[in-house]
């Protein structure tokens, strides 16, 4: 369960988020949509503890993250990159992310299958390409087989088969019971994959509502997006 | 707290940097112990090499260089970019996502540090130590084990030191040039001991005396002074780092 709560934020002079709330549940894939720069990020990272609001609360199963002890067995996150310093290998980055939560050294082989990576675990990860380093990440946030998952734009960089499997993935994580919490700005992709979608813009939650009804009377995510954040389907170009 | 520790040791001996510092860090001292050899050997016979018995001990310094370079590394690393397909990415992220609590992190690497620097220092003092007894054992006595004890001391408070600036500023680059060039090329320190007597309060002037006598100097702090100034200066500073790491998003 993740709950944020009235959270704002200013960066330097410029509120970057305006009393966002929302609620991301068990068992369901909840999509967090939005246009490049709207403030999914700023959230995601407040959430994870990373930078502090202004005002507002941001919680993870009732607690704030920076409360949570060994929070790996509680959140997995990938956020942009894989995290890993680009001088260590796969499997040397996984290590010390076990080791700093007390988790088996065996969990590093576990994840490093589940995302593939098992041939390259001995690769540097500065040598990585896009896709491999998202994989990397997420390995990372799956080690301590936790309960809720927040990603942020899980596909970028993915290829066709690999944006296949994190679909599947993640549809089997909220099977399972798991809260997952996603950003993206591609909506096709939230519509394929999203039982509840929460869209942002400029920093404002401009909807939070259920798929089918995001959709409602408009003949596709995409539509709904447009008349919602009151942008254009194609750019100035 | 254990495994944030253990994490810690993890991250920083898997550096190639760090690895680098290691291995540096501690041959360095020995050889140059090695290359002066035939000019201290004649030297001392000759009776004109200043202040004899404290010839090991002077010739460590060299070996600093890994120390800071440790200090420097176990921050920097956290923040270099992790590729160019994500510039803002770091490993900072990975870190504070595993143990998000501010100060315990700090902690667990300020302990990681502490026990590879000591480690380090403890080897490099006594493989020094002992290759000049084996040269000069004739003309340099065996050092007493209190001051081979506050050469690691000094070591370890070296390393902090970087440490701590590095949190200030986030970056590796300026405390390394900064650090380096006083500690090998021109020591900005000690020239400014010439200008006020002051400057024998900064922290690697006053703690190099926790070891080392020198006579020609205006102010003689006695060893435990000595460590004590250079103990105010890393913990004030570690003190700031603190508040800064805690404080800035990340």
């Amino acid at each position: 369960m993740i709950t944020i709560d009235r959270v704002s934020k200013i960066k330097g002079k410029t509120q970057i988020l305006y009393d966002v709330s929302f609620e991301a549940r068990p068992g369901r894939v909840t999509g967090f949509l939005g246009p490049n720069g709207a403030g999914k990020t700023s959230t995601l990272r407040i959430l994870l503890g990373l930078d502090r609001p202004q005002t507002g609360t941001a919680l993870v199963c009732g607690r704030p993250y920076r409360k949570i002890d060994r929070p790996l067995t509680t959140v997995g996150a990938v956020l942009d990159g894989s995290g890993a310093h680009r001088a260590r290998t796969a499997r040397a980055h996984l290590r010390w992310v076990a080791a700093s939560n007390g988790l088996p050294g065996s969990r590093v082989d576990e994840v490093l299958e589940v995302v593939g990576l098992t041939g390259d675990a001995r690769k540097r990860a500065g040598r990585f390409s896009l896709g491999m380093s998202r994989r990397l990440g997420l390995a990372a946030a799956l080690l301590g087989d936790p309960a809720v998952l927040i990603l942020d734009e899980p596909v970028n960089g993915l290829d066709p088969a690999g944006i296949r499997w994190m679909r599947g993935f993640l549809r089997d994580s909220a099977a399972q019971g798991r809260t997952v919490l996603l950003s993206s700005h591609l909506m096709g992709e939230l519509a394929e994959t999203a039982d509840d979608v929460v869209v942002i813009d400029k920093g404002r939650i401009v909807l939070h509502s259920g798929l089918a009804d995001v959709i409602g009377a408009h003949r596709t995510l995409e539509d709904a997006f447009f008349a919602l954040t009151g942008t254009e389907a194609g750019g100035p170009w | 707290m254990v495994s944030p520790i253990r994490a810690e040791l993890r991250k920083l001996l898997g550096l190639p940097t760090a690895r680098v510092a290691l291995v540096l860090g501690t041959l360095l001292a020995p050889v140059v112990v090695l290359l002066n050899a035939p000019y201290n050997r004649r030297a001392l016979a000759a009776g004109t090499l200043p202040d004899p018995t404290q010839l090991g001990l002077r010739e460590l310094g060299v070996g600093l260089i890994g120390a800071l370079v440790l200090g420097v590394v176990v921050v920097s690393s956290e923040y270099t970019s992790t590729g160019d397909d994500a510039p803002g990415a770091r490993q900072l992220t990975a870190t504070l996502t595993a143990v998000p609590h501010r100060l315990r992190l700090l902690a667990a690497k300020t302990v990681a540090l502490v026990l590879v620097v000591a480690a380090q220092a403890a080897v490099t003092a006594a493989g020094t130590l002992a290759l000049t007894q084996a040269l000069h054992g004739e003309y340099v006595p065996m050092p007493a084990p209190a001051r081979v004890v506050a050469v690691i001391l000094y070591w370890v408070l070296t390393a902090l030191l970087a440490y701590a600036i590095t949190l200030i500023t986030r970056n590796g680059i300026v405390p390394l040039t900064l650090l380096i060039l006083n500690s090998t090329v021109v020591s900005v320190s000690y020239l400014l001991t010439k200008v006020t007597d002051l400057a024998a309060y900064l922290p690697d002037i006053a703690g190099a005396h926790m070891f080392l006598r020198t006579e020609d100097f205006p102010v003689e702090l006695a060893p435990v002074t000595a460590g004590l100034v250079m103990t105010a200066w890393v913990v004030a500073l570690l003190a700031a780092g603190a508040v800064l790491f805690h404080r800035r998003d990340a």
